[in-house]
C-alpha cells in the first residue's frame, strides 16, 4: 500500500491541524490520539480506506492538507462506531470523519460524480424531502446522479432484486411514505440552516 | 494529632505494617532494626505477595526466593517483628501515636505446632483451585501455600472443613497442630504508626472482552505466565498451551492490555512491558526455534532497564510489532488469532499464535476491601497517598502507593519505615 509520506520540497500547511480543532466537530480530541491504531485494526472496512482513522490523524498533525481532504477515508466510513468503544484514548473518531467528510464536499474537494457523497446527498434529500427515505426514490436519484448511462445501467442490474423486495413485501408501490408534519420539518431545517451561515 | 489523646494509655511506639510483600516485609524488617517494635500483617497464609509468584526478576533473572529468603531469615532473628497471617484490617481509628486497629483473623485450622511434616495432606483426597497458581492447577484441601512457605506451616481450606474433613485431617496429625473448630477472631492492636503496604492485584482480563480471554485457554494473562514458567508453577515450568500442552513456539505479548486506557486502567502501569520483555526471554531460553512477537504502542523500559530492553531487542526472533491489536477471535484451527493495524506500515493483520499473553497492569488491592479513610487518601486511580504535613502516623509503600517495580517499591518501603519511625518517637 504506498500512500503519501510527508517528503522534502513539499508544502505542508501547519495551520492545518488548528484548523480542524477549532472547526471540524471533535477536533479538539484529536490531539489526545497516540497512534495505536486499535481504530484502524478494527474498523470492518479499514481495507477499503486509503488510509484509515489513525493514519489519516497522523496526516493532519503533519499539516497534509490536501491528501487529507481528498481521502477516501472520511467517505468509506459506515459510521459503525467500532472505533469509537474501542479508542483507549476517548477521540470521537466517527465524528470527526463525518465532519471531515461534510467540509471536504463544501470546499469542492469531493467533486463530479463521488459514489459516498452522492448517495448521501440522495438519502439527506429524502429525509429532508419527505422527512423519510424511500428505498426507491433514494437508490434512483443516486443511480442517476452518476449520470444518465450509469443510471439506466445501475437500474437495470438492480431490477431483479428490486421485483423481488416488492413480491415479499419489502418495498412498496405507490406513493413515498411520508411524515405527516413536513411544513414543521421544513420550517425546523431552515432554522438550522440560518444557524449555521451564522458560523 | 496529640498523642494519647483518646485516654488509651501512653502512646505507643509499635508500628503496624499492613501487607507482607516485598514493601511490607522491608518496612518491617527496616524499622525494628532500628529498634523500634513491629507488628507485620498478611492477609494470605504465608509472606512474599506477589513477588513469591514470580518466576524471575528483571532485569538481571534472578530467583524471587533470595530476595525474599535473606528477609526471612532478618524476620526470623529479630524478636520485635510480630508476625501475623491470615489477618486482615477492619478499621483504624485515634491518631498518631494510639492508633486503635480493628484486625479480622480467618480461620487457618492450623497452629504454630505444625512442622510441615504433610501427614494431613496425605490424608485426604480432596483437590482444590491452588490460588499460588492463579487456579491453574489443584492442590490438596489440606497444603503448604508453596515450597518457600513462611511461615512454613500449612494450611486447611474452609471448603474442606465444610465437606465434614475436619476430624479425618486431625486424626492424621501427630503435633496437635490440626484444629477444625478454628473460627478465627477479632481484636484490637494499639499501634504508634502504619505503613500501608497491600499491594495490587491484576487487572481483571474478563473486562477486556475484545481480547477473548474467556473463549480460549491459550490467551493468559502475564501473571498466569510467570506461573507458566516457573518450576513450581502447573507445569513444571516448561512453556504449553493450556489447550493442548504442547510446547508454545509461536508466543504473542499484548502491552497495556486494559492500562492506558480511559476504559479500562487510565495510567501506565509502568512494569508490564519489562514484565513482557522478560517474558520473551522465558520462551527464547526454552525454545531455540520459538518466534515471540511484542504488540505494543511503545514500549516504556523504565531509566536503567533500558539495557534489559536492548538485550532482548538484539534477539531477531523477537519481533516487535508497533500496534494495539483491535481483537484477538478464535481461528479455525482453534488457534488465539490477533487482528488490527500495523502502524509502521499500514497492514492490516490476522495473524494465529500457540499462546497469547496479555499484559495486564497492577491495580491497587486496596480497591476491593477496606482502606483507610484518614491520614491517606486515595489518587484518582485508587493509590494510596499519605496527606502531606498532617501529622498523622499514616504511610504507604509499594504498589499501595503506586505502580512500582521491585526495588522501587523497596526504596518507598524504607522511606516509609523512616517516616513511620519518626512520628512515633516525635508522638
Ligand atoms: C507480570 C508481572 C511481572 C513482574 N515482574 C517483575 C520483575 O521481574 N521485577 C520487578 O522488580 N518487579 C516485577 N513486577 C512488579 C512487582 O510484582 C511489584 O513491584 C511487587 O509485587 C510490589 O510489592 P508490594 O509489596 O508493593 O505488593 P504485593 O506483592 O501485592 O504485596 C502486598 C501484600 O499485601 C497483602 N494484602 C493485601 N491487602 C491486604 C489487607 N487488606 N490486609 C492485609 N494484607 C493485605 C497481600 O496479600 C500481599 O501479600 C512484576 C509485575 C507483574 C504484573
Ligand atoms: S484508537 Fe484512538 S488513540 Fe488509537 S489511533 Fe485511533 S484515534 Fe488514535
Ligand atoms: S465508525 Fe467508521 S471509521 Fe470507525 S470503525 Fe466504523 S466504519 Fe470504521
Ligand atoms: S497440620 Fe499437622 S499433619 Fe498437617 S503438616 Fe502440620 S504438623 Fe503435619
Ligand atoms: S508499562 Fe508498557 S505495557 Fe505497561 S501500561 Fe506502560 S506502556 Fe503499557
Amino acid at each position: 500500500m504506498t500512500t503519501p509520506a510527508p517528503a522534502a520540497g513539499k508544502t505542508y500547511d501547519l495551520s492545518f491541524a488548528r484548523w480542524v480543532r477549532d472547526n471540524i466537530n471533535g477536533g479538539d480530541k484529536l490531539n489526545l490520539c497516540m497512534q495505536c491504531g486499535a481504530c484502524s485494526g478494527s474498523c470492518p472496512i479499514g481495507v477499503q480506506m486509503d488510509y484509515g482513522p489513525r493514519k489519516l490523524f497522523m496526516m493532519i498533525r503533519a499539516g497534509m492538507k490536501e491528501e487529507v481532504l481528498s481521502a477516501n477515508t472520511q467517505w468509506n466510513c459506515t459510521s459503525c462506531y467500532r472505533c469509537v468503544v474501542r479508542c483507549p484514548r476517548g477521540v470521537p473518531v466517527t465524528y470527526i470523519l463525518q465532519d471531515l467528510a461534510a467540509k471536504s464536499a463544501e470546499f469542492g474537494y469531493a467533486k463530479g460524480p463521488h459514489e459516498n457523497k452522492n448517495f448521501a446527498q440522495s438519502f439527506w434529500w429524502s429525509a429532508a424531502t419527505f422527512g423519510r427515505t424511500d428505498e426507491r426514490l433514494v437508490t434512483m436519484r443516486y443511480f442517476f446522479s452518476l449520470g444518465l448511462g450509469e443510471g439506466f445501467k445501475r437500474a437495470m442490474a438492480n431490477l431483479k432484486v428490486a421485483l423481488g423486495m416488492v413480491k415479499t413485501g419489502r418495498m412498496h408501490i405507490g406513493l413515498p411514505h411520508m411524515t405527516k408534519g413536513r411544513k414543521g420539518l421544513k420550517a425546523i431545517l431552515a432554522k438550522a440552516r440560518e444557524i449555521e451561515a451564522r458560523h | 494529632m496529640a498523642a494519647g489523646q483518646n485516654g488509651a494509655g501512653p502512646a505507643s511506639q509499635t508500628i503496624l505494617v499492613v501487607g507482607g510483600g516485598i514493601a511490607g516485609v522491608t518496612a518491617a524488617v527496616e524499622a525494628a532494626e532500628a529498634g523500634q517494635d513491629v507488628i507485620l500483617i498478611e492477609r494470605d497464609a504465608a509472606l512474599g505477595g506477589r513477588v513469591t509468584k514470580l518466576n524471575r526478576y528483571f532485569p538481571k533473572l534472578c530467583h524471587p526466593t533470595c530476595g525474599l529468603e535473606i528477609n526471612y531469615q532478618r524476620i526470623r532473628k529479630n524478636p520485635r517483628i510480630r508476625v501475623m497471617t491470615m489477618c486482615e484490617v477492619q478499621g483504624i481509628s485515634g491518631g498518631r501515636g494510639d492508633y486503635k486497629v480493628s484486625v479480622q483473623r480467618h480461620p487457618r485450622f492450623v497452629n504454630e505446632r505444625c512442622t510441615a511434616c504433610g501427614a494431613c495432606a496425605n490424608a485426604t483426597e480432596m483437590m482444590v483451585d491452588n490460588p499460588f497458581n492463579y487456579g491453574l492447577d489443584k492442590v490438596k484441601a489440606a497444603y503448604l501455600p508453596h515450597e518457600h512457605a513462611f511461615p512454613m506451616r500449612y494450611v486447611v481450606a474452609p471448603e474442606a472443613i465444610a465437606a465434614g474433613e475436619g476430624e479425618k485431617l486431625k486424626a492424621a496429625c501427630a503435633y496437635g497442630a490440626l484444629d477444625p473448630d478454628d473460627k478465627g477472631e477479632t481484636f484490637d492492636l494499639h499501634v504508634g504508626a502504619v505503613v500501608w503496604a497491600t499491594g495490587w492485584q491484576p487487572y481483571d482480563p474478563k473486562k477486556l472482552d475484545v481480547y477473548s480471554y474467556v473463549h480460549s485457554r491459550d490467551i493468559i494473562t502475564n501473571v498466569e505466565m510467570e506461573r507458566l514458567a516457573a518450576h513450581d508453577g502447573p507445569t513444571h515450568g516448561k512453556i504449553l498451551r493450556p489447550s493442548n500442552g504442547e510446547p508454545a513456539k509461536k508466543v504473542a505479548l499484548i502491552q497495556c492490555a486494559g492500562s492506558r486506557d480511559l476504559n479500562h486502567l487510565p495510567y501506565c502501569s509502568r512494569i508490564c512491558c519489562l514484565g513482557s520483555l522478560k517474558h520473551a526471554a522465558y520462551v527464547r531460553e526454552q525454545y531455540p526455534d520459538a518466534e515471540v512477537h511484542i504488540y505494543y504502542i511503545d514500549i516504556r523500559a523504565h531509566d536503567k532497564l533500558e539495557a534489559f530492553y536492548d538485550r532482548v531487542r538484539a534477539d531477531p526472533q523477537v519481533k516487535f510489532v508497533k500496534s494495539k491489536p483491535a481483537h484477538i477471535r478464535v481461528g479455525e484451527d482453534g488457534r488465539p488469532m490477533l487482528h488490527g493495524e500495523r502502524t509502521i506500515d499500514r497492514e492490516i493483520y490476522a495473524e494465529p499464535y500457540d499462546l497469547v499473553v496479555l499484559a495486564t497492569g497492577m491495580q491497587p488491592s486496596a480497591v476491593a476491601g477496606y482502606r483507610p479513610t484518614m491520614g491517606l487518601v486515595a489518587d484518582e486511580y485508587g493509590f494510596l497517598v499519605p496527606v502531606e504535613g498532617d501529622g498523622e502516623g499514616m504511610f504507604s509503600a509499594g504498589v499501595a502507593s503506586g505502580p512500582l517495580d521491585v526495588s522501587m517499591s523497596v526504596q518507598s518501603a524504607t522511606a516509609a519505615a523512616l517516616k513511620a519511625i519518626q512520628a512515633v518517637r516525635n508522638a
